[in-house]
């Protein structure tokens, strides 16, 4: 094999916009298609596929898939926080991140889960959960802006769109986007597909988690975004510090996700990250809000809901 | 056989990435993409200024200028600034609102946001025994649909985030 044209491939890979890097396989034929080539592309050949079943999912498709997994995570996590003053907060911090985000234009929703449990979900085309146990250690709106910035990320991202585009059960999820209600009830086989990739989805959520490299871009991603929109950079560093001191029940915090020590040693630094025109003011200012009225100090209340995570719900199950 | 790379092959390689980055970044001299329906290109880098014209969803602009978080941009005759975290440094790659039409008639109008859940939705919740769960989207939609992008936009005024940091 031609060391040039491997490593000017390679090259050409990374150089390339998303659209292009999809037609790897052309890339690969042009250039001899060897089977060294072949296996150093491999996987970004695997990502670039997984793109364009991600990009064959359309608006209709992303939103009842969307819907389908927010019901998920509604159910299984205790149903919603109905308070005014909650809802108001969440959804502007939420909406005013979501704003500068790559997607500005989805309906984004922002929700607060009765649930002790620590963890924050999202749902595609913009439904973004995080339960009472974590809303109550954002005391202010730069850790609140840290652990939604995450959420969004995954949902811009479309990180589970990615589960269900490698599922290969979009066939039925485009049919029943398109069928009226009636019709839907007919189609027995498409539902039964349809449901096994919505599963696909919550199976990742509530078990496994994503995988944790998409789990640590959705830091970044997400730290970033709470930083353009003008949050402390170090409001994700804060939190995820903060649930690493509490001192029993680790596992039942964000155990969807990698260990927190991982997420923060590979956070940017704080320091160094500054977007151009960002400030770390806000880091200073901790707003006047119902969290931060509710939250009490760190060690008590850590330990408090460390306790209490996973209780059963006061509110009815689905 | 294996494979070792000449340093001077890889050099080529990192600087041709290394470029790519460059390009990518919201820097003078580069280009971004509108991520809106409508994206305001104002007469001055603040965020009340005058609107000197607009432009629409995903167009290439031409970066002339940055300051701060502000940059100058241009769309043909059309020129003027906008605050970087309203531009994308990649060609956004939806056209239309989540029912598929144009996202001045879909999603960013206050009837669709307060639109429950969709029939098939519905029927998902009936198949899985999540009508409590389905209530309580239907309630969230509607409540936030109460919140207006005029209260975002003031909120984030009142709290100096975004173009108004």
């Amino acid at each position: 094999m031609n060391r040039r044209i491997l490593c000017l491939s390679f090259a050409a890979l990374l150089t390339a916009p998303a659209g292009f890097a999809l037609d790897l396989g052309g890339l690969s034929k042009a250039l001899g298609n060897t089977e060294k080539l072949t296996k150093t592309l491999d996987t970004a050949k695997s990502a670039g596929q997984m793109l364009k079943g991600v990009a064959g999912i359309g608006p209709e498709e992303e939103k009842l898939i969307g819907e389908s997994v927010a019901l998920e995570i509604v159910g299984k996590y205790g149903g919603l926080v109905r308070d005014d003053a909650i809802m108001q907060r969440v959804n502007l911090v939420g909406r005013g991140l979501a704003l500068y985000s790559a997607r500005p234009e989805l309906e984004w929703r922002f929700g607060v889960l009765d649930s002790d449990t620590v963890n924050a979900f999202s749902a595609p085309s913009g439904y973004v959960f995080i339960t009472r146990g974590l809303y109550a250690m954002a005391d202010n709106d730069d850790t609140l802006a840290a652990i939604l910035g995450h959420e969004i990320a995954h949902i811009t991202g479309k990180h589970a769109l990615g589960i269900i585009a490698r599922g290969e059960f979009l066939s039925g999820a485009t049919s029943l986007a398109a069928a009226r209600s009636e019709e839907v009830r007919r189609v027995d086989t498409q539902l039964k597909t349809f449901d096994l990739g919505v599963s696909q989805v919550t199976k990742t959520l509530f078990e496994k988690g994503f995988d944790p490299q998409t789990e640590y871009a959705a830091d970044v991603s997400g730290r970033q975004l709470a930083i353009t929109t003008g949050y402390a950079p170090g409001g994700l560093r804060a939190v995820l510090s903060r649930l690493q001191r509490t001192p029993a029940g680790q596992q039942k915090i964000f155990s969807t996700h990698p260990p927190l020590a991982e997420r923060i040693k590979r956070l940017p630094s704080d320091t160094a990250a500054l977007p151009s025109g960002a400030t770390t003011k806000s880091s200073e200012a901790t707003h006047d809000t119902p969290a931060a009225k509710a939250a009490p100090e760190v060690d008590d209340d850590d330990r408090a809901f460390a306790e209490e995570a996973e209780k059963p719900k006061k509110r009815g199950k689905n | 056989m294996k494979y070792h790379p000449t340093p001077r092959l890889c050099l080529v390689a990192l600087l041709l990435a290394t470029a790519a980055t460059l390009e990518g970044a919201l820097t003078a001299g580069g280009t971004a993409y509108t991520k809106r329906f409508e994206t305001n290109l104002l007469a001055e880098p603040a965020p009340l200024a005058a609107v000197a014209g607009k432009v629409s969803f995903g167009r290439k602009l031409a970066i002339q200028e940055a300051r701060g978080a502000w940059l100058r941009v241009s769309d043909g005759p059309a020129a003027g600034w906008v605050f970087a975290g309203n531009l994308s440094e990649t060609k956004p790659a939806e056209g239309k609102g989540l029912d598929g039409l144009g996202l001045n008639a879909s999603s960013t109008t206050a009837t669709a946001a307060a639109r429950p859940l969709t029939p098939a939705a519905d029927d998902y919740a009936a198949r899985r025994n999540l009508t409590n769960a389905r209530d309580d989207l239907n309630w969230l939609i509607a409540l936030c649909a109460t919140v207006t992008p005029q209260q975002v936009e003031s909120f984030l005024q009142e709290q100096k985030k975004g173009e108004f940091q």
